[in-house]
């Protein structure tokens, strides 16, 4: 635990020393906020939730957490820090997780930077605000957040070449929100229906649309902690597989 | 000097020196596809001794070092540091060594000190022990100038102190640096070769490198591998001393050609000084020179000098990787 915290501490100094993460976050909320402010019907029936953010955070996510991720493992190849990495005392296991939880605290900053937008919502709007369904939005994008960036991490230790990591970290992305997604299900569904359920419930959309509808259900959480999971244990085997 | 070398020192090894060696490597071979990187390679290295680790580029000499820190899983065979086997043991084992790669490399956007900070709590300092170490390194590589410098922006040199630092930060046992000293200019070469005579006081160093008078300088024992296997090991008198009592026959130009040195008793030439090739005589008696030369006009040179004497290191480090390349 104490090594991981050592990683994570210099990677997180690393994207915070660097303007990545800064780019990252300025990115991130500028673009949510930009589709937010133009689609949603907020100024217009004063809704007061955040759907159209929430909405559009899967496809955010599937092209930024790769873009944060690219150098967790691609840059340490390319120049060959890895070999001094590997041959400190740690285990991979804690260098993998170290360096993930440094991107998850960029993806926390920069959901932290997006609190502006309900705080402006609650003190414009007339109406009393459900708070219910933007808590699970935020939820939401902390679980599918730390999957695609477990995804990205994989990626990355594929490849010292970090535009490489970056396209097969969003073309993996993609498949995972855009090929599995719930119109393909539909699709599918007329034809072969176990088929469609599996497409569906691999799938990042479904089960992101039930939590940011507020519904936290445990599938989903076990979705996202069990993906997250799966793509860390597949980096260790990545960084693991160079000795051989 | 081939395999029989190898043998010859490993078993000549009392028992009980033996368990006091801090690098022990039996047998590693590696492969990358077809080519073999590392055959059988074997030694070991005491508390006190500075390996030399000589070899042509591309001989694997790093892929060696990097089987014997973990880096590299070996095909066959087993490497131990302090008695710890890497592969079954790696953490406790990567406890005792310290290692500087060839590419120096450092975290460009991290300060020095925050650098030598990083790599000393990974190794499990804490608190006084990790400032003290951190102080230790930093007066013994003059890096006092560069604690608020990115290591991005360091020169060559002090890029190579720095790996230096990383490397000796928590006192290790056992030190092992791939070519420390490319790259340097020779103030700082003398420098590193200082330091690794100084650090060979009290730990075991092994190092790469493919330039013969820095083997030369501060080697107390020399392996020499070349196209992956070990075809050498010894001290520097040893290596050079082999040969005392063979005679070295000096020829002009490019010597006898090859097909005719056996019948004429002769080794293949090696190149000697600028037009001037050396070969050895094979022959059990000392060689009729009268007889030799006249020999040696009709093979087309002529001979110039004649005579018994130790072979320089680099006529050993020519004829052991040039003229007797080993059979794959």
């Amino acid at each position: 635990m104490k090594n991981i915290l050592i990683v994570a501490r210099r990677e997180t100094g690393a994207y915070f020393g660097t303007p990545i993460a800064w780019i990252f976050i300025a990115l991130q909320v500028a673009i949510l906020s930009f589709f937010f402010f133009l689609y949603s019907p907020f100024f217009i029936i004063e809704s007061a939730d955040m759907r159209v953010w929430f909405g559009l955070t899967p496809f955010t996510l599937m092209v930024f957490a790769p873009a944060v991720t690219m150098r967790l493992w691609s840059e340490e190849l390319r120049t060959g820090s890895t070999e001094v990495l590997l041959s400190l005392p740690v285990k991979v296991s804690d260098l993998v997780i170290g360096k993930w939880l440094s991107s998850v605290v960029v993806l926390l900053a920069s959901i932290v930077c997006s609190f502006g937008i309900p705080m402006t919502i609650g003190w414009l709007s007339a109406s009393p605000v459900d708070w219910g369904p933007i808590i699970g939005g935020y939820i939401g994008t902390m679980l599918a957040g730390m999957m695609f960036l477990a995804l990205g991490c994989w990626v990355s230790a594929m490849s010292h070449n970090q535009v490489v990591s970056l396209l097969v970290g969003v073309t993996a992305g993609i498949v995972l929100v855009l090929a599995l997604s719930p119109d393909f299900a539909m699709f599918l569904s007329a034809s072969n229906e176990s088929m469609a359920r599996a497409v569906e419930s691999l799938g990042v959309q479904a089960h992101f649309r039930s939590i940011e509808r507020g519904v936290l259900a445990i599938s989903d959480v076990i979705y996202f902690l069990s993906g997250t999971c799966f793509f860390l244990v597949l980096t260790m085997f990545q960084v693991e597989l160079k000795k051989q | 000097m081939t395999d029989d070398t190898q043998g010859g020192t490993m078993t000549a090894q009392p028992a009980a020196t033996r368990s006091t060696a801090l690098i022990e490597a039996t047998g590693l071979s590696r492969s990358f596809g077809e080519t073999r990187a590392a055959e059988s390679v074997g030694f070991e290295v005491r508390r006190g001794e500075i390996l030399g680790f000589l070899g042509p580029n591309g001989a694997g000499k790093s892929t060696t070092l990097r089987m014997i820190t973990g880096l590299l899983a070996p095909d066959e065979g087993a490497a131990k540091i302090c008695g710890i086997d890497v592969t079954e043991n790696p953490i406790e084992a990567k406890q005792k060594f310290g290692y500087l790669p060839e590419s120096i490399p450092l975290y460009d956007e991290m300060e020095v000190e925050e650098y030598l900070r990083f790599v000393g709590s990974a190794r499990g300092m804490t608190g006084s022990d990790l400032d003290k170490g951190v102080d230790r390194m930093v007066d013994r590589l003059g890096l006092v100038q560069m604690l608020r410098r990115r290591c991005g922006t360091l020169s060559k040199g002090f890029r190579q102190r720095v790996g230096l630092a990383q490397a000796l930060i928590h006192d290790p046992d056992v030190v092992i640096l791939d070519e420390p000293t490319n790259g340097l200019d020779p103030r700082q070469i003398i420098e590193v070769r200082d330091l690794i005579r100084d650090l060979a006081k009290d730990c075991a160093v092994i190092f790469s490198t493919h330039i013969l008078q820095e083997i030369a300088a501060i080697c107390s024992r020399i392996i020499v591998i070349h196209s992956g296997r070990l075809i050498a090991d010894g001290t520097p008198d040893e290596l050079t001393g082999s040969s005392s009592e063979s005679w070295q026959i000096v020829t002009r130009g490019e010597g006898v050609p090859e097909e005719l040195c056996a019948e004429m008793q002769l080794s293949e030439g090696n190149p000697g000084a600028p037009g001037e090739t050396i070969h050895r005589w094979n022959g059990d008696s000392a060689p009729d020179l009268n007889a030799l030369e006249k020999r040696l006009e009709e093979a087309g040179t002529s001979l110039l000098q004649a005579g018994r004497g130790r072979e320089s290191l680099e006529q050993v480090y020519l004829r052991l990787t040039a003229g007797e390349e080993p059979k794959r």
